[in-house]
């Protein structure tokens, strides 16, 4: 199914195009079928896709009180999610903003209630997260890039979450009114009772401010991981890379800069025509710099592995658990590269670690079209053997060795901190899907 | 970014009905569809089903149709639709009330969907010209059917539809055909597999046939003009769901013709058949990615819904849950399963759709079948390829193969339903019963009255009886009938003579006595591209042409398919005058179809008819064929007229030879003649001199055929002789 752009096809820009003229509820039934058609698909499309809908949805919509506030999110938050459950990333947003909410309705009653004056909040300068010390090696678990600070507060972590989220991408200055203090541990109680002592208004551009930020967190991804590439990329490196995504092209390409290394880019054979295009920009960056890039398909993998020193897969989607959702294929590389020992590295946004535990093992892989390894031409393969192909892939934590996110590199261990810097108890709690999966909840990884 | 201006032009038109006089922008902007959702294109290819819902209204894989077809116009961002209904519009009308689609509600993508109810439509061309008189259509727009399942993107054929108009104005269709390789293939029409002839570099389709497979002879009349272009492709290997991308000049064809009915064998056929009169030039887009069907008959609804399930139709999969409250989830085994299913654990499930609140007992096996909501499966029950609809309760042992069991039916304890067998709305079959293969089985009559139930099929306590077909006139219509309506696809039940498609002659009355390749339906060794064609060796391009289209038409008519016999006299006079055509051509034109027709009738039927009933039949069936005959065929009373027709019917058999044996050719033409004879078509004089003409008695396969007249001419002799007196008054 060829999604062009222009024309008539709905796409991801037309949808954010047509948000403004078109009522809210019109909108989130259109991201609904979009997300359901698959025209808009990819964690990145759908996290910008719901970042926008909730958006509107908090700024055009009548609520008069947070709890209303938060009800009408979750409501749109599990349609959304039950139209593409494949999509961890919405529903990772949908939390973000349900915490986000909460986080500002509480500081709206602090304020109301205690007149203490805000601490002096630390701003770490641009340069700390992105100068902290490289692991010597990529294999060892790497320390969290983040402001030792907040890594030390432990406790109170949950309560600086907005805080974090926004200090640690260091590319928008904290606003002052977004820290809250240590001492009042409050943001993680729920509704907030006297709806009265909230101001309406206020709150509103908070959070639509809040969600702004993620938007932009979620447009600097690329950029941000990309300056850890100079530290895991060392000179005459072998990568091998699958498939890669925008996040890992600039990766390599921001690493060539300063490194001459080789890239084994290995393209699954389905999909080689049209694989010139879509790297060309890759290729030529990496060959201006003086790195070598060398096309593997995928069947003949296994032979380059002994010249392999690093895997760089790109991540639809990262569970708490560390367990790695990716292009269908990847898993396979990965386990080839275990089998050799050799490090596997996967990038990601922050936007794309999932804190939802209830997964059934079938939704982590999405099934498409056969069509990508039997023409629908031949008649007697289509009438009478089932092919499936896999969308995605579920890649089990122990095959990864580093995760580097917008926010550094972390090991498996550190995830589930980050997760609860993002995202409140309630909303990980909060069951975004359906009957299916509350019954099935046993099913657990 | 290139973004489209349709979006915004299309989000800036919302609420407004953007058909009149919108600017040329307005018109690019937004793309009109009309969704032709005719329940049964006046087809009874779903009876039983169809007697009490619409087609579209169906469940495929638990979604009615018609939510494909209209999730594929908002895919497209096609934003206004135009619904006409046939039977049943109430039932459609009432559903798209209730649905996510009417503009009001927010959920719509469309700006206006609009209901049009056309009292005395017959046909899909009734609609169209109905649509052509209302005048709302002022640009493009696309033209589907409610039993649309497809996923492709338009983008490609839509600018290339606009780039071939922008550069033509004669270009006023293109069709979007999904390629589905040479070999058999399930998604491909197999009741009348449709023949493209496309030249491949400006893809326009030069001409259009489809293959009856109780025809007797297969064979492709084409026009020598087609020759003319530097490339032609016959194409067989197309899927065509009739996706039609047209400009309103479409419409206009339509209404300049006022006897076309359907899109493809009528309007299609014909509109590239003149051609030359019209100019107009209709194109082909063959896409090689994506799906696109039509669920026409309950073979393409099997075909479909494997597809549906096993992904080809993606993102349309079960689990992409287009209805409102569907909660599919794709379990292992490809079961897509809906919240509060109950299935035993030692029950089977494989390949599966089930549907909400259903519940399969133990030990059951469900294989390749889908299921729908609320049905009560008992233990030990085994489903193999079959779809249930809703409500339906099946007892313990029961066994379903292949069938279609409707809703709220039961199905009896150890009773076993073979393949094929269709079972319509709220029967029910008694325990241990055997349903033999292709039953069909219904409470209605197809006239809608109850029948009385029938114990001996669905025993005492049953209800239901079998489902008897509109009876239709003509015994070869009957029996294709009743090959489209059945859910297998098996053509062994029938007496076909199988030759295949894998040789076009554009005369197939030619001399040219090569035997057509061979072949049994079921196994087509024919190829899909055929870049050459039989060199024309029989008289001028004018001739053949108006010998390959006379014969068309008289061939229709007398298949009963169309028109009568007056106004095809008509017709076939200024067929002759525009093509300055000899009285040669005539009289082999006429003969050439009595004769095919005939031959269609020996060969086709499984009843089988002998040469005189044939010939009875061919002269007899329709009303004014043997004036027609004796008019245009003859044309005079003199004996050299006569003796020149017989000569010609008397050709027309020996080139008949190709499909039927030599000695059944002769016994044909001696029942042609005697049933001439019999008709006053031809008289004494005219046969006898034919029986003398040198020219009767040329080449072994004439003399041959021609044997078998002996006996007719001898009686014929004698006969003049004992009543003599009285010719002397007939004869002057």
């Amino acid at each position: 199914m060829a999604t062009q752009k222009g024309g008539y096809t709905p796409s991801l820009e037309k949808f954010l195009d047509s948000l403004k003229s078109r009522p809210v509820q019109a909108s989130v039934e259109l991201l609904i079928s979009l997300l359901k058609r698959r025209q808009i698909k990819g964690s990145e499309a759908c996290a910008t896709a719901t970042a926008h809908i909730l958006l509107q949805v908090v700024a055009r919509d009548k609520w008069t009180n947070v709890d209303q506030l938060l009800g009408r999110i979750q409501l749109v938050g599990r349609k959304l999610v039950t139209a593409q459950p494949h999509e961890l990333a919405t529903g990772n947003i949908v939390r973000r903003v349900l915490g986000l909410i909460r986080d500002e309705a509480s500081e709206e009653r602090n304020d109301a209630t205690t007149d203490s004056p805000r601490p002096a909040s630390p701003s770490p300068s641009p340069s700390a997260s992105a100068s902290v010390p490289a692991p010597s090696h990529a294999s060892s678990p790497p320390k969290p890039a983040r402001p030792p600070t907040l890594a030390s507060i432990g406790s109170f972590a949950r309560t600086q979450s907005m805080f974090n989220l926004l200090s640690d991408p260091n590319l928008f200055p904290p606003t002052g009114s977004n820290a809250s203090t240590p001492g009042q541990v409050s943001g993680a109680s729920t509704p907030i009772l006297n709806p009265q002592a909230t101001n309406v208004s206020a709150l509103r551009s908070e959070v639509i401010d809040g969600i702004q930020e993620i938007m932009d967190e979620i447009k600097m991804v690329d950029e941000q991981v990309q300056t850890y590439a100079d530290i895991f990329i060392h000179p005459g490196d072998y990568i091998l890379v699958y498939q890669p995504s925008r996040t890992v092209q600039k990766f390599l390409t921001r690493a060539a800069l300063k490194r001459k290394f080789t890239v084994f880019l290995a393209i699954d054979p389905s999909s080689a025509t049209s694989s010139e295009a879509l790297y060309a920009s890759l290729l030529k960056s990496m060959a201006s710099n003086g790195s070598s890039v060398i096309t593997v398909l995928n069947a003949g993998l296994m032979a380059y592995m002994s010249r392999v020193d690093k895997v760089i897969l790109g991540a639809r989607a990262i569970t708490a658990q560390g367990g790695v959702i990716v292009d269908s294929g990847g898993a396979a590389i990965a386990r080839a590269a275990r089998e050799r020992r050799r490090t596997v590295i996967v990038l990601g946004g922050v936007y794309k670690l999932s804190p939802e535990s209830k997964l059934l093992s079938e939704s982590r892989v999405e099934w498409g079209d056969p069509s990508k390894y039997v023409s629908f031409a031949d008649g007697s393969l289509v009438s009478h053997v089932r092919v499936k192909n896999a969308v995605s892939e579920f890649l089990p934590a122990d095959q990864v060795d580093t995760y580097i996110t917008n926010l550094g590199a972390h090991a498996q261990e550190n995830l589930h901190t980050i997760i609860a810097d993002h995202y409140k108890e309630e909303d990980i709690n909060f069951d975004l899907y359906g009957k299916a999966q509350r019954i099935s909840g046993g099913e657990i990884e | 970014m290139s973004q489209s201006k349709g979006g915004r032009g299309g989000a800036a038109a919302k609420g407004k009905k953007a058909g009149k006089a919108g600017s040329e922008e307005k018109r690019e902007a937004t793309l009109q569809a009309v969704a032709c959702l005719i329940a049964d294109d006046f087809q009874t290819r779903f009876l039983p089903f169809s007697l009490d819902k619409p087609r579209c209204l169906l469940p495929l894989a638990n979604t009615p149709l018609i939510e494909y077809t209209l999730e594929f116009l908002a895919m497209n961002d096609v934003k206004e639709v135009f619904i006409y209904c046939g039977a049943h519009y109430e039932q459609i009308e009432r559903y798209i009330q209730n649905s996510r689609w009417l503009p009001i509600a927010q959920s719509s993508p469309f700006t206006v969907l609009e209901f049009i109810r056309v009292a005395d439509a017959r046909s899909v061309g009734d609609f169209l010209r109905d649509l052509d008189g209302r005048g709302i259509i002022g640009g493009d727009f696309l033209l589907v059917h409610g039993d649309l399942v497809s996923n492709l993107s338009l983008e490609g054929a839509l600018a290339a539809h606009r780039a071939r108009r922008e550069a033509n104005r004669d270009s006023c269709m293109t069709m979007v055909l999904r390629e589905a390789g040479d070999a058999e293939h399930h998604t491909k029409a197999r009741t009348k597999p449709p023949i493209f002839i496309v030249d491949p570099r400006k893809n326009r389709c030069l001409h259009y046939e489809e293959i009856n497979p109780f025809q007797a002879d297969r064979y492709v009349d084409l026009d020598p003009t087609i020759l003319e272009n530097a490339e032609a492709e016959a194409r067989i290997d197309l899927v065509d769901a009739q996706i039609d991308i047209c400009t309103p000049d479409v419409l206009a064809l339509w209404s300049e013709s006022f006897d076309y009915e359907l899109p493809r064998a009528n309007f299609l056929h014909g509109v590239l058949k003149d051609w030359e009169l019209n100019g107009k030039m209709i194109h082909t887009d063959i896409v090689t990615e994506g799906y696109s069907a039509r669920a026409t008959n309950l073979q393409m609804y099997d075909a479909i819904s494997q597809d549906v399930l096993g992904g080809w139709a993606y993102p349309f999969t079960p689990d992409c849950n287009l209805l409102k409250g569907q909660t599919y989830h794709l379990r292992n085994d490809n079961v897509y399963q809906e919240d509060d299913v109950l299935v035993e654990d030692n029950a089977e499930t494989i390949d599966a759709v089930i549907g909400r609140d259903t519940q399969v007992g133990s030990k059951s096996i469900i294989q390749n079948s889908i299921i729908g909501r609320n049905c009560k499966i008992g233990k030990n029950v085994r489903i193999i390829n079959s779809f249930i609809w809703d409500d339906v309760e099946i007892h313990d042992d029961a066994v379903i193969e292949h069938a279609i069991i409707a809703d709220t039916t039961h199905i009896g304890t150890g009773t076993a339903v073979r393949e094929g067998s269709l079972v319509s709305y709220g029967v029910q079959i008694d325990g241990k019963l055997d349903i033999e293969a292709s039953t069909v089985l219904s409470l209605h009559a197809h006239n809608r009255s109850p029948v009385e139930s029938q114990p001996r099929v669905v025993g005492a306590q049953g209800k239901g009886a079998i489902f008897q077909y509109p009876e239709e006139d003509d015994a070869g219509a009957e029996d294709f009938e009743k090959f489209e309506n059945s859910l297998i696809y098996n053509l062994d039940q029938f007496d076909i003579d199988g030759s295949s498609v894998s040789s076009l002659g554009d005369d197939d009355f030619s001399d040219d006595d090569s035997e057509a390749a061979s072949a049994t339906p079921s196994q087509p060794t024919s190829r899909s591209r055929l870049s050459s064609f039989a060199s024309d060796d029989s008289g001028t391009p004018n001739f053949s042409s108006f010998h390959a289209d006379a014969v068309h038409g008289l061939l229709e008519v007398l298949r009963g398919s169309m028109g009568d016999f007056d106004s095809e006299k008509l017709e076939f006079t200024s067929l002759r005058l525009a093509n300055n055509a000899s009285d040669v051509a005539m009289r082999k034109a006429v003969a050439t179809a009595f004769v095919r027709r005939a031959v269609e009738l020996m060969n086709a039927e499984s009843s089988g008819l002998d040469a005189a009933k044939a010939a009875k039949e061919a002269l007899t069936s329709r009303t004014g064929a043997s004036s027609f005959v004796a008019d245009v065929g003859v044309g005079g009373d003199s004996v050299s007229e006569q003796l020149e027709f017989a000569l010609a019917v008397q050709k027309a058999c020996v080139s008949s030879t190709k499909v039927i044996e030599v000695g059944k050719a002769g016994n044909l033409l001696a029942a042609m003649l005697q049933q001439m004879y019999d008709l006053d078509v031809l008289e004494e004089e005219g046969l006898i001199a034919w029986w003398e003409d040198a020219r009767g008695k040329e080449g072994e396969v004439m003399s041959v055929v021609r044997a078998k007249c002996q006996q007719l001419i001898e009686w014929l002799e004698n006969a003049e002789e004992e009543s003599d007196e009285d010719d002397d008054e007939d004869s002057d």
